[in-house]
């Protein structure tokens, strides 16, 4: 996009909102910002309607804030809790059925490449793990099996969350949730693992409470999609309202995950992914 | 084979049939429907209104397999299977003997003094209630032992087909030789034919017994020629 | 993407519809798709091997290879199919497939999406019959499935009536003031597999492309304004206001159907075609169905019968105030039709004054066609 595209013409200012104005006097696009840079600008992120303590939350406050560039990226988003903060996201994104967003982000990104052929146009498909890891991992695996290039994010709050607290195939063995009310009986999906044998080139795993980290993962994600092929990312979402926490606890209960090692941080690379990382930090 | 075309005849419900509706049997891989398909072509050649389909089923090699073709002067308008055909080709005497056909039994709802082609080498055994049956109807009743020769004139059991169509031609006139060849040449000639996968291996198949395009013609419409000759009309 | 791309001419829909000299070819249906493909100017093209199959998308893969269509693949599933086409409407392309059946169901939930989203997808549906008892056969069942998903509805009789409407459905589908899905219908085997003399345009010329800036709502690639937009708008919440919003889309959603009235009218000569409609019964069907009908038709005028026809071509936007005018007067309205549950004899004793007249038979299930006495007895029936 070019930024004559969304500046205001002359004699405009004072009818546009002042979100608008925000966007363009203080807004990320053709800047270069990141996670170091939050509160310096306006963010894509307007007030969005989920709960206190959300990790999606934050997790795609960080995500959009490491998008190497937003002015030209569209995400496709699918039903769950992180469709409810989409609407309020500043750049083109897609609400489409529950789980197809690998599908539809397939045709996306190959019309794109159609009518941009001399220009970048990155496609980040947005889910959570009822999404990704369940109803649309058929979807899912075969746009990585077909080689698509776009990057896959999961925000996994080990439940169907925004239906209220359901079982999914992400939650953690022996975890009482609705639907599992004497535990989940099998062993959380190893998606990560999958991604790496479906033909992701990148796959990652994260969580907020590594702001630094998780913008270093999705630059790099973003950036070998549009070079290799697909890459993965998947974020724990600590989820205070259908685990039952309170909502301050979130960032703890992160990093008690993280120490117990129920969420490990990981990154499989594939070796040409590799040499073009070494390659992009190097002209860095 | 002198026997006059029968297809102008009276029929027993009175109206004068300027069309004709042929019902092909066979087994999967016989060319049945590539039989319909050159058919249909040479009629459209020659001016006429055609339609032509297959059965409609998962194509499966030596599983029953039948194929439809109208033909008529005037715009056809009726679709699918022909429920009431004026001639029934029987493409392998399986389709009789062990009933490997979608329709049972084989001249079921043909047309009154209609025709049938049955490929044998030898005249089959009917049953008494196929004898019955059939004189019943006024069937007229031919043979052409078509395997036998495709063998001979072209040394492959895939002209079968070609020879089923001799028969046809030999009997009825349906069309004629001049735009039979044509349409056997629009068939396998140059010009990108569309067959589904397993049509296409065996397009394949029979492309690679011949040298060349015109080689295939020419020896098929000597198969042709041959099944006009030796097709013949039996008592019931 | 393909690596070669054929020339083709560029020409007004005018030309490339009505004006250019058509060549006489004998093909399937399957094959007449193809030959609209090749014309139509489609960027991408999705198909799924589903059974019930026909030629028609592998076909569409074939001139691809040949450099027609820009982007083409194999999806993973039905519903993969029709997600990744929406993907590529909404990043501006046009887009092509086809279904039937079982496919059909199996990505129902991408329909009236489509049609919510504003999508101008052309999608051929050839119809088969739905389990159980599992089949293959060609039974209109579908068509009355998804006659309200939000898409128009046309429904083809021939191989000639396939390769216009798919067509022409990209133009009317793109209308700014319609912006919506098309669905060309055709049964299955009856008219697929079906081979026909088909009349046909040069090979050289196409349509003119899709401007996807001239839609009634943004293209989904980042070249207008960031604001915060999203497709398709999200108005879940419990309020009045969302409740309006959602309530006000759906009628535009339809009002948009009923916009492309003038633009069916224009392109396919009406939603309907009439012959002999001052005949005393009239037989009204759609499909297959019609060309059954000629043939009792021919026979019910050897008799001395006099019947009329009406052919509907399209079903949504449906032709409510041109039938109810037709059968006005009437003694009978034959309905035959191609399933089980009568849908199509439904929608019209919906819009007929005095509808006991309107007779829902004869009806064919299960995958046989239609013996064209069926229809003459009940003429024979109707006319004593």
């Amino acid at each position: 996009m070019n930024n004559k595209i969304y500046k205001i013409s002359p004699g405009f200012e004072k009818i546009m909102p002042k979100d608008y104005r925000d966007l363009v006097n203080d807004g990320p696009f053709d800047k270069k910002l990141g996670v170091k840079d939050l509160g310096t600008f306006k963010e894509l992120i307007e007030e969005h309607p989920l709960c206190a303590g959300c990790g999606l939350a934050l997790s795609k406050r960080l995500i959009l804030a490491s998008l190497p560039s937003p002015e030209n990226t569209v995400i496709v988003g699918t039903t769950g809790c992180s469709s409810l903060s989409f609407a309020q996201v500043a750049i083109h994104n897609i609400h489409s059925i529950f789980g197809n967003q690998n599908a539809l982000a397939t045709g996306l990104k190959r019309a794109l490449e159609i009518r941009f052929p001399d220009k970048t146009k990155d496609v980040v498909a947005m889910g959570g793990d009822g999404a990704i890891g369940d109803i649309g991992l058929g979807m899912v695996m075969h746009s990585w099996f077909r080689g698509e290039k776009f990057t896959t994010i999961m925000f996994d709050n080990e439940a169907y969350a925004n239906t209220g607290g359901q079982e999914s195939g992400m939650s953690q063995k022996g975890a009482v949730l609705n639907m599992a009310p004497t535990g989940k009986k099998y062993d959380k999906l190893p998606l990560p693992e999958i991604a790496r044998a479906a033909g992701c080139v990148y796959s990652a795993v994260v969580t907020p409470a590594r702001p630094k980290r998780l913008e270093k993962m999705v630059r790099r994600a973003v950036l070998l999609a549009r070079e290799l092929g697909p890459t993965y990312i998947q974020i724990y979402c600590p989820c205070p309202t259908n685990y039952k926490f309170k909502p301050s606890e979130s960032l703890k209960r992160t990093k008690d995950m993280e120490k117990s090692g129920a969420y490990q941080i990981k990154e499989y690379i594939s070796p040409a992914a590799e040499e073009l990382i070494k390659k992009f930090e190097e002209e860095k | 084979m002198n026997q006059k075309t029968v297809i102008n005849k009276k029929t027993s419900n009175g109206v004068n049939r300027k069309s004709i509706s042929i019902r092909m049997s066979g087994l999967g891989g016989q060319g049945v429907i590539t039989a319909a398909h050159i058919i249909g072509g040479a009629a459209v050649l020659d001016g006429k209104f055609s339609t032509v389909n297959p059965f409609f089923g998962a194509e499966k090699r030596l599983a029953p397999a039948e194929s439809y073709v109208r033909i008529s002067g005037k715009n056809i308008y009726e679709r699918g299977e022909i429920v009431y055909p004026d001639v029934i080709m029987v493409f392998h005497p399986h389709v009789i003997t062990m009933g490997k056909s979608y329709t049972m039994p084989f001249y079921d709802g043909l047309k009154s003094n209609g025709i049938v082609i049955i490929n044998a080498e030898t005249e089959l055994d009917f049953t008494a209630e196929d004898k019955r049956n059939l004189s019943k109807i006024k069937a007229n009743v031919f043979y052409v032992p078509a395997t036998s020769i495709a063998l001979d004139v072209a040394k492959t059991e895939l002209s079968v087909n070609m020879a089923m169509m001799g028969a046809l031609v030999g009997v009825t006139k349906i069309v004629s030789m001049g735009d039979l060849k044509e349409s056997l040449r629009e068939r396998f000639g140059k010009k990108k034919f569309i067959a589904s996968a397993t049509t296409a291996a065996l397009d394949d198949a029979m492309k690679s017994k011949f040298a060349k395009t015109e080689q295939l013609i020419e020896k098929n419409m000597d198969v042709v020629k041959k099944a006009v000759d030796m097709v013949k009309k039996t008592a019931i | 993407m393909a690596d070669k791309a054929i020339q083709q001419k560029i020409v007004e829909p005018e030309e490339l519809f009505f004006k250019a000299k058509r060549e006489k070819q004998f093909i399937t249906g399957s094959e007449a798709v193809k030959e609209s493909i090749k014309r139509a100017n489609v960027d991408m093209a999705i198909s799924y091997p589903i059974t019930p199959q026909s030629e028609s998308m592998h076909l569409v893969g074939d001139i691809y290879a040949q450099g027609y269509v820009k982007d083409y693949y194999r999806g993973e599933n039905e519903l993969g199919v029709m997600s990744a086409v929406a993907g590529a409407s909404m990043g501006g392309v046009r887009v092509f497939t086809a279904t039937g059946g079982q496919g059909a169901l199996r990505a129902f939930e991408m329909f009236p999406t489509w049609a919510g989203a504003r999508l101008p997808i052309v999608c051929a549906f050839f119809c088969r019959g739905l389990n159980s008892p599992l089949t293959i056969q060609p039974d209109t069942i579908e068509i009355g499935l998804l006659l309200d998903t939000g898409m128009l509805v046309l429904h083809a009789e021939t191989a000639q009536d396939l390769y216009d409407m798919i067509l022409k459905s990209f133009i009317i589908a793109e209308e700014p003031d319609v912006h919506l899905p098309v669905a060309v219908f055709a049964d299955g085997f009856f008219v697929t597999h079906t081979r026909e003399i088909v009349e046909i345009a040069p090979e050289d010329i196409k349509l003119p492309p899709y401007n996807p800036y001239k839609a009634p709502v943004p293209v989904m690639d980042m070249e207008t304004p960031p604001v915060r937009q999203m497709r398709d708008p999200f108005v879940m919440k419990s309020n009045y206001v969302s409740y309006a919003c959602h309530a006000s889309w759906q009628q535009e959603v339809r009002a948009a159907a009923e916009r492309a009235r003038k633009h069916i009218n224009k392109y396919l000569g009406g939603l309907l075609e009439t012959g002999n409609e001052d005949a005393e019964i009239l037989i009204m069907a759609s499909g297959t169905a019609v060309s059954q009908s000629r043939a009792a038709i021919i026979r019910a005028e050897a008799e001395g019968l006099k019947v009329g026809l009406v052919k509907l071509k399209s079903l949504r936007p449906f032709p409510k105030d041109e039938i109810k005018a037709l059968a006005k007067g009437k003694k009978a309205v034959i309905v035959p039709e191609f399933n089980i549950t009568g849908w199509l004899a439904r929608e019209i004793k919906s819009v007929v004054e005095d509808n006991s007249k309107v007779i829902g038979a004869p009806r064919v299930y299960g995958g046989m066609t239609m013996p064209p006495k069926l229809i003459l007895e009940e003429i024979r029936r109707c006319s004593k």
